[in-house]
């Protein structure tokens, strides 16, 4: 499936910021199942100095300052991306036991292995936890295969778990999501990756949009998606491997990444350090995914 | 425990003699107890000295390094005076036979974590063939992501390399721990040597001592080699600040190599560049020898709350544009982790084991390594893997059970974050102590700089030793000594190469590139300073007044004390009628309170914080100077415990003295480059603004005649112009030829228009932008502006007083008063950096489904 993403970000300061330094993750990063066809980055005002470069996990990082005093920040993030589903003959009631991953995960030698153990390990918005490894214990038995697995985990949290863009922050800890039962996207991924680090299997933070379809017999509002997040997990055998807590599903040819990292931390769409501005910026955000030809 | 002791002859016990403690090794003696040659020289030495000169020479050496201003943490509250770096005056000793093989194991270290740096930042092969488990690098927070594939040009990413080493169960050194960030320490040991070769000049040459002058000079050609860009490389010296606990080393170092001391505000990216703030503009930045940790050094990619860092520093980094030593990230060696894995790391990435052996580390990430750690934690030590954690290293053998419990259970919860190392007794080192020599444990801090295709190690090092004989720890922050680190060559050395005086390196840094914040602290200490003199000039004169032959009538006394609240702008002061009956409590206030903004105390701590903030751009002379202000200043509360009765004024002097020689200084021995120009700027300006505020209160009211030659007296006392008025008038106090000699005459250097002459000669000497045209600055037309005032006015005129005061006199001093304060503004404007407020850009929502 062809793509083309716009996605604007504008920040109204309450006070002229006289510059700034900024890192976007807004470009999509090419992947197995996709590929970015086109990439345009527009900042207003106009930045003195802009480099994209590829990030530690092969994202694509795009810096850019501003020297010039302003009040108002818009981003623009233009891609055209072309996306394809992941490998179409899996099975999920086959491959790989949850036993024998972790076996495998603790003995291997294998270079991709011992590489995947780096999400294993708590990272900045993710640690592991008693409580989450509690949570997760009945999704995972010995001899269930791990997708299975991890698909029935992925359901729970889709069915245990309220939709609730008004009950958390970027702040808010793993341990509340959990108590609450209450999130949005980025919660879900954040909790479903803590508690398959905390049962032992490697997990990573997928950033990027889904694709929306509106209701039967009405038209599409432009500007009316957003971005999106989920997981991906790391099976020793079928290796990485996408799922969406949030729309119950794995990760379909809708799914279009921009970056993955250990958490959110590491993907932070836009991030930086202004010099003025007062206080609490405005921010506001939005994306539109259509699709091409 | 049985004492030995071992001695090297029978001498009486009231002299200097080293006792070993028999239970401990000892640095000294040999396993048999026999004393190495290299140590029975010196200890002889020493004994032929006596107890007596010793101990004036340890009085010298405690003078040398507070007047060099040798300081371990710089006072944190202004009251406090900062530590003075201890020295003891036995040096350690180490034979040029043994140092060799150290010196070879430590090169061979450096070359090892210098690969093993350039493999975590870039393919990790240790990681892929399982050298490394994977939790030991992914898992360690001095991981920096940001910085994988930086590469600083050469052969080394790994500039400089700190060991601590220490005396193993074997009798030979081995490493402790590993310091790849910032080493500190290198600074202090030059510091040492050049104390202790001033100290002990003969002891020092006749001992045949490796000298230390090539390693800084290897320093410094090889920080200067990694600049980018080869025409006139600027190498800067990044520290936190003054208030770092080894911020003298920061500012020796810079001086020492010649580069520039900057703080994070001096330094701005652009357009790809690292740029230094200076007088003259921007000026471009190619190299940072850096003392700030790696996590703090941009907040946009690292950690975003630092404002010790630069914004966007890693963006030009990665471009190759500038040149951080040692590189950011290099953090991560410093991970104690490594170390359990170090003989496999060795032979993966050199092709052999290391002569130098480390300490054995047990990983409590690995299975077996956590048992045992659990099951003898009491023989252990145990370390975060990360220094700066929230947990400090505990020595197993002094935890209670309880304590031990709840370590079981902090290292089965988070295995991954700690180490244990066995308990080790250091070698220990013969001590200057309650007027012995006494054996103290011992640490010793090595460094090797990059240098050709391997590393070259300083000969000696920083030596440390226990506070007390069973010291554990041994670290300057629980109040350790160090010592000077001698290896003694058995062979005369060729000592015509190098000096380790400080003076040996020229400073190139070019002068009107001073960054902008140094300039305004000199600025600020030229002010404070000068604020400070006329205050006590006029409390000096004050006291004098009311300790005078003749009783003062209230008036007069009004007036004098309300001229000290607007001199010292300390309001409300005696403009409160309640004070002015009993003024004694106030006017210890106003000179002792720090915390009374406006004091005497105050400014002068003001100033002393100016002082410290430019302390590379000061001469030792002024340095020493800077000292007596700070002693004075401790000893002042005990001067005026007397009160007012038992001549306060005599426990002024002697600040009014420190001040006169600071000034002094300034004027004889400071280069007259643009910051002493900014000093003086700021003198000027100060003494002309506190000269009108004082004529101000004292001679526009009108007074009775002998209320008003009192008044009189009192100016020319406290603006140092009575001798000079009775030398020239023989004659009564008059108000006119008073206003002459202290606003018009220009040979009186505390005239008014002497002070705008000189201001505007400094002013027209300041860098400006368009130097082509003959149009006069803003700060020129100000200047020129309130030199004119004075001169344009007549002398009868200002003495005229009218409806009860002198309204011609009035008006004059209120509208030069509003000029000066521009003039300052026009300045701070022009040439100060004002540091913007940065804050963290983030949404603090999250974006949407």
């Amino acid at each position: 499936m062809r793509y083309r993403i716009k996605h604007i970000t504008e920040y109204l300061y309450s006070d002229r910021v006289s510059h700034c330094y900024n890192l976007a993750h807004m470009i999509p990063r090419n992947t197995l199942r996709q590929k970015c066809l086109r990439n345009d980055m527009q900042v207003n005002p106009v930045s003195s100095h802009t480099m994209a470069r590829e990030d530690y996990f092969g994202n694509m990082a795009y810096h850019f300052e501003i020297q010039r005093s302003h009040k108002k920040l818009v981003i623009t993030a233009t891609s055209d991306v072309e996306t394809g589903p992941q490998r179409s003959s899996l099975n999920l009631d086959f491959g790989i036991t949850c036993a024998q991953a972790r076996e495998q995960l603790a003995h291997s030698r294998q270079p991709e292995l011992l590489f995947a153990r780096e999400f294993l390990i708590d990272s900045p918005m993710v640690k592991a936890s008693d409580e989450l490894r509690e949570y997760a214990e009945p999704s995972f038995e010995d001899d269930r295969p791990l997708l299975s697995a991890v698909m029935d985990l992925t359901h729970r949290i889709y069915k245990e778990f309220t939709y609730s863009p008004q009950s958390t922050t970027i702040a808010t800890p793993l341990e509340e999501v959990l108590r609450q039962r209450k999130g949005v996207c980025q919660d879900f991924a954040h909790l479903q990756i803590g508690c398959l680090r905390a049962m032992g299997y490697p997990a990573k933070y997928v950033s990027g949009y889904l694709e929306t379809l509106p209701p039967p017999g009405q038209e599409k509002l432009v500007g009316a998606d957003a971005s999106h997040a989920w997981l991906s997990v790391y099976s020793p055998t079928e290796g990485w491997f996408e799922f969406d807590p949030t729309n119950d599903c794995f990760v379909s040819e809708q799914h279009i990444i921009t970056a993955w990292g250990r958490d959110f931390f590491d993907v932070t769409p836009l991030k930086g350090v202004i010099f003025g501005g007062g206080k609490e910026p405005a921010l506001h955000v939005s994306v539109d995914v259509s699709r091409l030809g | 425990m049985t004492q030995t002791s071992r001695q090297i002859s029978n001498l009486r016990p009231d002299e200097l003699v080293y006792h070993a403690s028999g239970s401990a090794k000892d640095e000294v003696f040999d396993a048999k107890g026999n004393i190495h040659s290299h140590w029975e020289r010196l200890l002889n030495s020493f004994h032929a000295l006596g107890p007596a000169t010793f101990a004036d020479r340890l009085d010298k050496a405690r003078r040398i390094l507070r007047d060099d201003g040798a300081t371990y943490n710089i006072y944190s509250h202004p009251k406090s005076p900062s530590n003075t770096w201890e020295l003891d005056l036995v040096p350690s000793l180490i034979s040029s036979s043994e140092w060799g093989k150290v010196e070879s194991g430590l090169q061979e270290r450096a070359e090892v974590f210098n690969l093993l740096l350039k493999d975590l930042y870039g393919p990790r092969e240790l990681i892929r063939q399982g050298v490394i488990p994977a939790e030991a690098l992914f898992g360690h927070r001095g991981f920096l992501r940001p910085c994988h594939g930086i590469k600083l040009p050469g052969e080394h990413q790994l500039i400089l390399h700190g060991v601590d080493l220490i005396r193993g169960d074997d009798g030979k050194m081995c490493v402790l721990t590993d310091r790849t960030q910032s080493p500190s320490g290198a600074g202090y040991a030059l510091e040492n040597r050049t104390v202790m070769s001033r100290v002990f000049p003969s002891l020092y040459r006749n001992n045949q001592v490796h000298r230390l002058a090539s390693f800084f000079q290897q320093l410094r050609s090889k920080l200067t080699a990694l600049s980018p860009n080869q025409d006139q490389p600027r190498v800067v010296v990044l520290t936190p600040g003054a208030h770092n606990e080894t911020y003298f080393e920061h500012a020796y170092l810079a001086n020492y190599l010649g580069f520039h001391l900057v703080q994070s505000g001096d330094l701005v990216v652009r357009n790809g560049y690292v740029w230094m703030k200076t007088l003259d503009g921007l000026s471009r930045v190619d190299v940072i020898l850096r003392r700030v940790d790696d996590l703090f050094c941009d907040p946009v990619e690292l950690r975003s709350d630092s404002q010790l860092g630069v914004a966007n520093l890693l963006s030009v980094v990665r471009a190759g544009r500038v040149a951080i030593a040692n590189p950011l990230g290099s953090g991560v060696l410093e991970n104690p982790v490594f170390l359990k894995y170090l003989p496999q790391i060795a032979k993966t990435l050199l092709g052999r084991e290391l002569r130098l052996a480390s300490v054995n580390n047990y990983w409590c990430g690995d299975e077996q390594d956590l048992a045992y750690v659990l099951d003898n934690m009491a023989s252990l030590v145990i370390k975060p893997t990360f220094r700066g954690a929230d947990y400090k290293s505990v020595n197993g053998s002094l935890l209670t059970q309880e304590q031990q419990a709840e370590w079981r259970t902090l290292l089965r919860q988070q295995p991954q974050q700690f180490v244990a190392q066995p308990i080790l007794q250091a070698g220990q080192l013969p001590t200057y102590a309650d007027h012995q020599l006494q054996p103290r444990p011992s640490l010793l801090r090595s460094f090797a700089v990059a240098h050709g295709s391997s590393y070259s190690i300083m000969p000696g090092g920083l030596t440390r030793v226990g506070v007390q004989e069973t010291s554990f720890e041994i670290s300057n922050q629980v109040g350790s000594k160090s010592k000077d680190t001698w290896i003694i060559s058995s062979e005369p050395l060729d000592q015509s190469d190098y000096s380790d005086s400080p003076s040996a390196t020229v400073r190139d840094a070019d002068l009107i590139s001073l960054p902008s914040r140094v300039v305004e602290n000199l600025f600020w200490m030229g002010r404070y300073a000068e604020r400070a003199e006329s205050s006590l000039r006029l409390l000096r004169t004050v006291f004098m007044m009311f300790n005078g032959e003749e009783p003062m009538s209230e008036n007069c006394q009004r007036i004098l004390l309300q001229a000290v609240t607007a001199v010292t702008a300390t309001q409300p002061g005696f403009n409160d009628m309640a004070l002015l009956r009993s003024p004694e409590q106030e006017l210890l206030r106003v000179v002792g309170d720090n915390e009374c903004s406006g004091s005497v105390c105050s400014n002068l701590n003001a100033m002393l914080y100016c002082a410290d903030e430019s302390k590379e751009l000061l001469s030792s002379d002024t340095l020493r100077v800077i000292n007596d202000i700070r002693d004075a200043l401790t000893e002042l509360d005990a001067g005026l415990s007397g009160g007012l009765t038992s001549a306060p004024e005599e426990a002024l002097d002697p600040l009014v003295t420190a001040l006169m020689a600071l000034s002094g200084l300034a004027h004889e021995s400071m280069t007259r480059d643009f910051g002493w120009r900014f000093m003086n700027i700021g003198r000027r300006l100060e003494r002309a603004l506190q000269t009108t505020t004082i004529i101000n209160s004292l001679l526009v009211e009108e007074t009775a005649e002998a209320d008003q030659n009192v008044l009189l007296q009192s100016l020319l006392l406290s603006l140092e112009a009575l001798i000079s008025y009775r030398r020239r008038y023989h004659a009564a106090m008059g108000v006119q030829s008073c206003l002459d000699l202290v606003m018009m005459d220009t040979s009186n250097p505390r005239s008014l228009l002497h002070q705008l002459e000189q201001l505007s000669e400094h002013v027209k000497m300041l860098p400006r932008a368009s130097a082509s045209h003959h149009e006069l600055s803003p700060k020129q037309r100000a200047v020129l502006q309130a030199e004119t005032l004075i001169k344009l006015s007549l002398l009868n005129e200002l003495s005229a007083h009218k409806d009860g005061e002198r309204q011609q006199l009035k008006s004059t001093l209120e509208s030069l008063k509003l000029t000066l304060g521009t003039i300052s503004n026009l300045i701070s404007d022009k040439y100060f950096n004002h540091r913007e407020t940065s804050q963290q850009l983030v949404s603090n929502i999250w974006g949407g489904e």
